[in-house]
């Protein structure tokens, strides 16, 4: 295995193809980033959500108690 | 022959709780191939004589447009479980499948498009593997659209189930079309039956990057699947304890 570039910068440019191979790569990248962010923020909303629904609950059932 | 395993298996708390071991470990097994592959594919792996450094988008575009094929199987094939055996936890999946899917078929054609402009002279093509591909973007969002387009969920879980069977016919025409037609797409460079055209140097980083798509996929979908379980199963008493557990959790690290 040899390392195809001399420099940085031979490497960023590519011949004139860098634009090309690298907005592929960013592109790529932030989409699948996405892929694993998304679920995560959705998994913390119906967490709270859930956590919140359970906790109207209690209430609920405390002051039904009161007013036995 | 035992079927336990099968309905095991249908049991989307059996699924959270086994997920919730391997997560961890597939986060790290995706990182690890993803990057391997990336720095030996763009930096180690030898130039293209015809196409010069352009052709490292291969690194990216193959293993996208590979998993968009394989999770569209996937997706069909939950759909039919599902229709067949009534089980919830496989509509789950291919609800999940269906914008995974769609992402991964949009950057198989980006990257694509990308990779024409200096190889072809456009971006743009109407050759039949890219318009295969796009009517596989279609289908994906039809799935997608289609679950929605429902009163009950139940009825648009039947109905993207049947759709995605019906474009099942779509994939072997993708596979194919690079034979069948005479196209601007160059042919495959793995096959099923023969030797990959390709340099043992160039070929090895991809294996590697198709392993890390294979495991950034079952990752995604594992997550996306997770929280559709704990939506769906949110009044159960195992999701009950688990929230109330988590945020007991919470409080004893605020306080």
């Amino acid at each position: 295995m040899i390392l195809q570039f001399d420099s940085l910068n031979q490497f960023m440019t590519m011949d004139g193809h860098g634009v090309y191979v690298w907005s592929a790569l960013i592109v790529s990248g932030l989409f699948l980033a996405g892929l694993v962010i998304n679920p995560l923020l959705r998994q913390r909303d119906v967490m709270l959500e859930i956590a919140r629904d359970q906790d109207r609950e209690k209430q609920r059932e405390a002051s039904k108690r009161e007013k036995n | 022959m035992n079927w336990n395993w099968f309905y095991r298996m249908g049991s989307p708390k059996w699924f959270f709780y086994t997920t919730s071991r391997w997560l961890p470990w597939l986060g790290v097994l995706t990182s690890c191939l993803l990057v391997t592959g990336l720095v030996w594919g763009m930096a180690f792996a030898p130039e293209d004589a015809k196409q010069g450094n352009s052709f490292r988008i291969i690194y990216l575009h193959v293993p996208a447009s590979l998993l968009a094929l394989a999770g569209y199987f996937l997706m069909a094939t939950a759909g039919a479980i599902g229709l067949i055996w009534r089980m919830k936890l496989s509509f789950m999946v291919m609800k999940c499948a269906a914008p995974l899917g769609a992402v991964l078929t949009f950057l198989a054609l980006f990257t694509g498009a990308i990779w024409g402009k200096p190889t072809w002279g456009s971006y743009w093509v109407w050759d039949a593997r890219v318009t295969s591909m796009l009517i596989l973007l279609f289908l994906y969002l039809g799935v997608l659209a289609l679950q929605y387009a429902f009163q009950s969920p139940e009825v648009g879980n039947k109905a993207s189930a049947i759709l995605a069977l019906v474009g099942t016919v779509n994939i072997p025409i993708i596979y194919k079309s690079v034979d069948w037609w005479f196209t601007l797409h160059q042919p495959s460079t793995i096959k099923f039956t023969e030797a990959p055209s390709m340099h043992p140097d160039m070929f090895q980083p991809l294996l590697v990057m198709i392993l890390g798509f294979y495991c950034f996929y079952a990752l995604a979908l594992f997550m996306s699947v997770r929280v559709e379980i704990l939506h769906r199963e949110r009044k159960t008493a195992w999701v009950r304890d688990l929230v109330s557990q988590e945020a007991k959790e919470r409080e004893g690290v605020n306080s």
